[in-house]
């Protein structure tokens, strides 16, 4: 860190490995001093933009890091999503031990800002699911999916934490579908496959936001820091098919009568990245209202749905811009 | 033989045949499009509304449901005239099993009122389990009967269509017909926090269409279904028996009628409340009963 930049403020990024949190961080790098943590290695193709840390979110390596550091704010974007490589004992192991971790350093080191990223799963495809949920709304994921455990469980430590400890200002965010060229979470590899399974009868409603709204909502709470709770979604609803239809894929169907068991068995034979819970997420809409986020944070996505679908691009074109560097995107 | 089938198959003949269904207009609805573009709706880039709207859904469904409407039922709407501007609460009576009546009412609020209006029905929790309906049901604007939908579209100046008799209404025998069965009170409660008129809508004629003699309650259970209907036809007939009979059907709207109070009043407060809307509701029904005489499928509509 250079003497010029001393009086920065300095923030630490999670997930830093992820395409997101590149995104961010190449957005904030002119205003802040970054530390970006991952268990993964960094991508060869970008160097993030500050130091970076190979850690477990729950190892010893992250003490030291709070004390080098003395950090004003901490975006934690590193719930590992991925179900094909990693294990749910792992992923528990890392998302939720990890994050109580984390969060009980962010008090210790009297960080002012944390901002959590969740995920609209939380709350669960259900059939009795209003059509808009808010963010008092019930989280149903784990009712039925012991898969989201893991993602119910970081949620629920992290509005814990933001009730216990006023001094340190949470923001938790709970986002829609985050999809963009640049991401790699299951559902844009499936839009990007070409091939997209949907349920024959059933077409529900989604809603996908664009990775440059979502690095713009996150970079938003991070500079107006106000606590709480907020869902946020993209521009607007969109029907399962149709989004097929402008990702350019074509529509596999499977049977209506298909189950998670099932699911979880043609995953296990095909190696392919197909969560059992998106069953019920390809049969039930699961729509979050962010009017508050909006209205508090002045959020507005900026990509339209259809735009953002079709910048998708194909896995060719994905693998690509693997050798470009995703900070040379601005937000 | 396959090869000869395929030899002897006279592809462009079948082609023309196809492509001549494929644009078969069912029917011309008059002054539809002009229609459309008038509905209070916000479409996003995708073409749907805040809630799931989908017009391009509507107006491939129209046409189909303009049959019904002009051809089939001879569908009559009275008291257009009587809907004010702004969010209203249509409460309806419910019977003859599927839901012709929300649909009827639909088409006229769509057709003949001017403005032209969409209304969105709240429809029973478990249709959302139902193949091809569920998307449907979505797309043409109705969603399960939560309160917070409700609120949230009223609070939205959107119209809400209710039946609060619910599946006991939709599901009720043919020998119980317009007599309206138990109230939910759940519509009052939305109607005073949100400070929105409500309107009976009496539907006479949807309540013969499936003349319902007894409700197979263990089988529906089985299926998750509220009821299941035995009818003359049904299920003695099999899918013949799903044909509706051809009543005339008459959607008669009420005057507004406004309440005040608040939504936490008790329960007993509420419910004499509840009780003038389901007065007024018979007494429209009545009303129409009346004009229509004992001709169920010709009779009178004004």
């Amino acid at each position: 860190m250079s003497a010029e930049n001393k009086g920065r403020p300095k923030v630490l990024i999670t997930g830093a490995s992820s395409a997101l949190a590149r995104l961010v961080a190449g957005a904030l790098s002119p205003k802040y001093d970054l530390v970006g943590v991952d268990p993964r290695p960094a991508p060869s193709n970008s160097h993030f933009p500050g130091e970076f840390v190979v850690a477990d979110y729950h190892s010893r390596k992250l003490d030291e890091v709070f004390q080098k550091y003395e950090f004003e704010a901490v975006m934690h974007l590193g719930r590992i999503r991925d179900s094909q490589n990693y294990s749910s004992q792992y992923r528990f192991q890392m998302n939720v031990i990890g994050t109580q971790k984390l969060l009980e350093l962010c008090k210790q080191n009297a960080v002012k800002n944390l901002i959590v990223m969740s995920t609209y799963h939380v709350y669960g495809a259900h059939r009795l699911n209003a059509l808009q949920l808010t963010e008092e709304s019930p989280l149903r994921a784990s009712q039925s999916f012991p898969e989201l455990v893991d993602a119910v469980e970081l949620d629920h430590a992290a509005t814990t934490f933001m009730w216990r400890n006023r001094e340190v200002r949470t923001t938790v965010l709970r986002p829609v579908n985050v999809i963009g060229k640049h991401i790699r979470n299951t559902i844009c590899s499936l839009l990007r496959s070409g091939l997209c399974p949907k349920i024959f009868g059933f077409d529900p409603l989604m809603q996908f936001i664009d990775e440059k709204d979502m690095a713009r909502a996150l970079i938003l709470a991070l500079e107006q820091p106000h606590p709480g709770v907020f869902n946020v979604a993209g521009e607007g609803l969109i029907a399962y098919s149709h989004a097929i239809r402008h990702a350019n894929a074509m529509i596999v169907p499977l049977p209506p009568f298909i189950t998670a068991g099932l699911v979880r068995v043609i995953a296990e034979v095909s190696r392919m990245n197909l969560p059992p819970y998106l069953v019920d997420y390809f049969k039930y809409p699961t729509i979050v209202n962010d009017d508050i986020f909006r209205t508090k944070f002045g959020y507005q996505p900026k990509v339209k749905t259809v735009q953002s679908l079709k910048n998708l691009g194909t896995p060719t074109e994905r693998k690509k811009l693997e050798s470009k560097s995703v900070l040379d995107e601005s937000v | 033989m396959l090869k000869r089938i395929l030899m002897e198959t006279d592809f462009e003949k079948l082609k023309a045949l196809v492509s001549k269904f494929e644009h078969l207009e069912v029917m011309e609805i008059p002054g539809f499009e002009d229609r459309l573009s008038r509905l209070n709706v916000e479409l996003n880039s995708a073409g749907f509304d805040r809630w799931g709207l989908h017009p391009e859904t509507l107006r491939r469904f129209a046409p189909f449901m303009y049959v019904l409407y002009k051809k089939y039922f001879r569908v009559e709407a009275t008291g257009l005239e009587n809907i004010p501007e702004g969010r209203v609460l249509y409460i309806g009576n419910h019977g003859g099993q599927i839901p012709l009546d929300a649909m009827m009412a639909g088409m006229a609020l769509l057709l003949e009122s001017e403005p032209p209006r969409i209304a969105r029905a709240m429809v029973e929790r478990w249709v959302p389990t139902v193949p091809f309906i569920s998307s449907l049901f979505t797309r043409i604007g109705a969603m399960i009967g939560d309160p917070n939908n409700c609120r949230e579209l009223l609070l939205h100046d959107q119209s809400v269509m209710v039946f609060p008799e619910g599946a006991k209404g939709s599901g009720k025998l043919y020998k119980d017909r317009y007599q309206l069965q138990r109230f939910g009170t759940g519509f009052m409660r939305l109607a005073l926090e949100t400070n929105t008129p409500i309107i009976p809508v009496a539907v006479i004629g949807t309540e013969e269409t499936y003349p319902s003699i007894y409700n197979f309650k263990k089988l529906a259970s089985l299926l998750g279904a509220p009821y299941f209907p035995v009818t003359p036809f049904f299920p003695l007939f099999g899918p013949l028996g799903l044909v509706p009979l051809p009543a005339k059907v008459t959607v008669r709207f009420g005057k507004p009628i406004f309440f005040e109070g608040k939504e936490n009043e008790p329960e007993e407060k509420i419910r004499e409340k509840v009780q003038v809307v389901k007065d007024a509701l018979q007494s429209e029904i009545n009303v129409g009963l009346e004009i229509r005489g004992e001709k169920i499928f010709s009779g009178a509509a004004k």
